[in-house]
């Protein structure tokens, strides 16, 4: 290796820079798809309602009842309202609320790391946190089943339980520097050992076992407005912070030694960031178990989009996070109306070839 | 928009270890607003440590660094990076980024919190692609832009953070001669226009010479000479640090010292005292080598010159590794390779002259060895009958005559010239039959 073949870790052939405009268009038709993502999650589920129905629900119950009528008139009965607006109300619009703001948490989880890590091919699920954190919710869930019940707890075990594999990857990472594949191994590693406590745990619990599938590929069903508000809330408050250190996610990518010596904090912010990011992944698995690759396809797709700037990848990474999850989920149930079919499987199978590319792209390191 | 300070760059007493290893020991420099001090030595002799050093808080650095008059022992980041602008010699490649944002990285430091960049930074970004002459290429992303213009897109990202200190290390490596030239010359007109203390690592002397003020040298991590390039640069200094036999001219417009570098000095030769017998040959277009090829046969330490570069006996020394004076072809023996003359004579046993055509450019060859007639012996050979070697109308002949004068000794060929220098070195001659053609 000569004085400069230091190889780019990235490819070389994503944008540069996009204009203002493209980056608008971007984040215009991305939230377009949200919104009739939204519409459509809406929509699908094990029973059928009329779609009218379900949007007259959706106006009457979220203008707190001041427009509209209830179920639009279209309920046979006011027993069948009632059951419909609690299917709508209460399940449907908890489950997609949790589903938008959960791929936004894995999705700024995943630039994140991409960006203090230098490592294009970092996600929270590759590195093992979304494990941690499932493990940690698990030991609430398994021994004191009584207060999981409460939205609150399972964050703050998830949390714990992350900080392990967030710690790990921190030291590895300064440790094998210079091997990228060296981290998303020791990554690797740490995803089966948490996942191997995490079925331990969840296998302790006699009526776990059945449990074990939603944990470990994901489960967006049972949501409830409390999970929802906590998940939203986290999101956009770490989320917004994670944002705002775009500009220095910028210089990171020159080294911690050179962002330090045009002034930034290199090691405070590497720290705070990956606090951050295990933070939002901690809330948003402790809810939903641990659904892959969100966090690893949408800043690369984000990226070839709008170029590298991480103050433009990560805002629209977060509303194509939201985007992919939500669309995946709707997928699984159209297909397969009759199963809960986990959402970490639909997420896989679009993200194991995404993966597969990043690694074998030309120009990657990892060959 | 420039930051003047009073009192530029001040290193005392620094030293820097990795684990237990010295890499930088006790150094103490000065660079004042405005001037541009070269950092020499080999590789590995502390200069990027030095510079590190300076630049970041590097682990194991100890001792004080002035910049601008303030104390950077302790100082933050940001705090540091106004202060100091580093332009490492080498980095990752970062992403595709716009020249414009990669050079706009180093307002960081100016930068309020979570603010965006203001008129101040942008033209600063501008004023420092205007510098480097890359502002036709501002919204090119940097992977696209060939070695040169990346490294002069650094080093704009050194001069936007428009620091009273800037630290460039090998700024020039990657560089043709003319972009070479050219970053050099911009550099030092931003130290003058904008009375920045400036410190360049340079591995080439000339451009240190050509473009510095003073070059400080280092060697093991420690300092061993700092001061005008024209006092510092020497042949001895290059032999001693470098191990590189190298002659220094002066450029004759300017009066700068610049080094044609020649030979490296093989560990089993010169520097050190040699144990042998050492024989000292005066030759020239082929007339010497059959002497240095047998007498290295015979186990004899060699030296030879004054040899032009290129000719035949200089390129048979050169394969042998035997130390010897140059001088370019066709130039006059210079007072350079005198010097070095006089040292490799000073430690030889004797002196041969071999049968070498004498011209105006290398009649000093002989001149010089009246003075050293007296010194040691010197054996005259005899050039054959009837061949013209004299092609200095006669002044070689008078020499000739002058040194067999004084007591040089004439001896009809090269067998009697090692007969008589195995008597001398009290070894017996066994020499190869083949030795002697």
């Amino acid at each position: 290796m000569g004085a400069v073949a230091v190889r780019p870790v990235r490819g070389g052939e994503t944008p540069t820079s996009a204009s203002p405009w493209r980056f608008g268009a971007v984040a215009l038709a991305l939230l377009a798809g949200l919104v009739v993502l939204l519409g459509l999650s809406a929509l699908v589920g094990p029973h059928w309602l009329p779609p009218l129905a379900v949007f007259a629900i959706l106006l009457h119950e979220g203008s707190g009842g001041l427009l509209g009528s209830a179920c639009g008139g279209l309920a046979p009965n006011p027993a069948t309202c009632s059951i419909w607006t609690e299917v709508v109300w209460d399940a449907r619009v908890p489950t997609l609320l949790v589903a938008l703001f959960c791929g936004a948490a894995l999705a700024l989880s995943g630039g994140t790391l991409q960006g203090t890590f230098r490592n294009p091919l970092c996600d929270p699920f590759l590195l093992g946190l979304s494990s941690g954190a499932a493990m940690g919710a698990s030991v609430l869930f398994t021994f004191q089943l009584a207060l999981a019940e409460q939205a609150t707890l399972l964050p703050v075990f998830a949390f714990v339980g992350a900080l392990v594999p967030g710690m790990v990857v921190y030291a590895a990472a300064r440790r094998f520097a210079a091997n990228p594949e060296a981290l998303v191994l020791t990554g690797v590693a740490l995803s089966a050992l948490f996942s191997a406590l995490l079925a331990t745990f969840l296998f302790l619990n006699p009526s776990g076992g059945l449990q074990v599938s939603f944990w470990l590929l994901g489960n967006l069903q049972d949501q409830t407005w409390t999970r929802a508000g906590l998940l939203a809330a986290t999101v956009l408050i770490g989320g917004s912070l994670i944002v705002l250190y775009g500009r220095e996610l910028n210089v990171l990518q020159l080294g911690p030694e050179v962002a330090e010596s045009v002034g930034v904090e290199a090691r405070r912010t590497t720290r705070r960031l990956i606090l951050l990011s295990t933070v939002v992944t901690a809330v948003a698995v402790a809810f939903t178990g641990v659904i892959g690759f969100v966090g690893l396809v949408s800043p690369h797709v984000v990226r070839l989009l709008v170029g590298p700037d991480y103050r433009r990848v990560l805002p629209l990474a977060a509303l194509f996070g939201a985007v992919f999850l939500l669309g995946a989920s709707d997928l699984a149930q159209v297909i397969l109306p009759q199963i809960f079919l986990p959402v970490g499987i639909p997420t896989s199978f679009a993200g194991v070839p995404f993966f597969l590319y990043l690694l074998y792209r030309p120009g990657s390191r990892a060959r | 928009m420039s930051e003047t300070s009073g009192s530029g760059l001040g290193i005392a007493d620094l030293s820097v270890h990795y684990g237990d290893r010295p890499a930088v020991s006790a150094v103490s420099l000065e660079v004042a607003p405005g001037e541009v001090l070269a950092l020499a030595g080999p590789n590995g002799s502390g200069k990027s440590t030095l510079i590190r050093a300076v630049a970041t808080d590097l682990e194991g650095t100890v001792g004080e660094v002035l910049a601008a008059g303030r104390s950077l022992g302790g100082l933050r980041p940001p705090e540091r990076a106004r202060l100091v602008a580093w332009m490492p010699q080498e980095e990752p490649p970062g992403d595709n980024v716009p020249l414009a944002d990669y050079v706009d990285y180093g307002r960081y430091a100016h930068l309020a919190r979570w603010s965006a960049s203001s008129a101040e930074d942008r033209a600063a970004v501008a004023t420092a692609l205007e510098e480097v002459d890359l502002t036709a290429l501002a919204q090119r992303g940097i992977h696209e832009l060939s070695g040169g213009e990346r490294q002069r897109a650094r080093l704009a990202r050194a001069l936007a953070q428009d620091a009273p200190v800037l630290l460039l290390d090998e700024p020039t490596a990657h560089l043709d001669v003319g972009h070479q030239l050219d970053v050099l010359e911009r550099v030092r007109a931003h130290a003058r226009a904008h009375r920045r203390a400036v410190l360049i690592a340079l591995h080439d002397l000339n451009l240190a010479a050509r473009f510095t003020d003073r070059v400080a040298v280092l060697a093991h991590g420690r300092l061993r000479a700092v001061g005008p390039p024209s006092e510092v640069l020497s042949s001895e200094l290059l032999a001693e640090i470098w191990g590189v036999v190298a002659e220094m001219r002066r450029d004759p417009r300017s009066g700068l010292p610049y080094l044609i570098p020649q030979l490296p000095i093989r560990p089993s030769e010169p520097a050190r005292p040699h144990r042998g017998f050492r024989v000292h040959v005066v030759g020239g277009g082929g007339s010497g080598a059959a002497l240095v090829r047998a007498a290295i046969e015979r186990g004899w330490d060699v030296s030879a010159g004054v040899l032009p570069l290129f000719d035949t006996d200089s390129e048979l020394v050169r394969e042998f590794g035997v130390p010897a004076a140059f001088e370019l072809p066709f130039a006059p023996i210079g007072p350079d390779a005198l010097r070095r003359l006089d040292a490799l004579l000073g430690t030889a046993d004797a002196i041969v002259i071999a049968p070498f055509p004498v011209g105006p450019t290398n009649l000093a060859n002989l001149e010089h060895l009246v003075a050293w007639t007296r010194r040691r012996p010197i054996l005259l050979v005899d050039h054959p009958t009837g061949e013209r070697w004299d092609y200095a109308a006669g002044r070689a002949e008078a020499v000739r005559a002058e040194l067999l004068a004084a007591g040089a000794l004439s001896v009809p060929d090269l067998a009697a010239a090692l007969a008589w220098l195995s008597a001398r070195s009290g070894r017996p001659a066994a020499a190869p039959a083949t030795a002697v053609e």
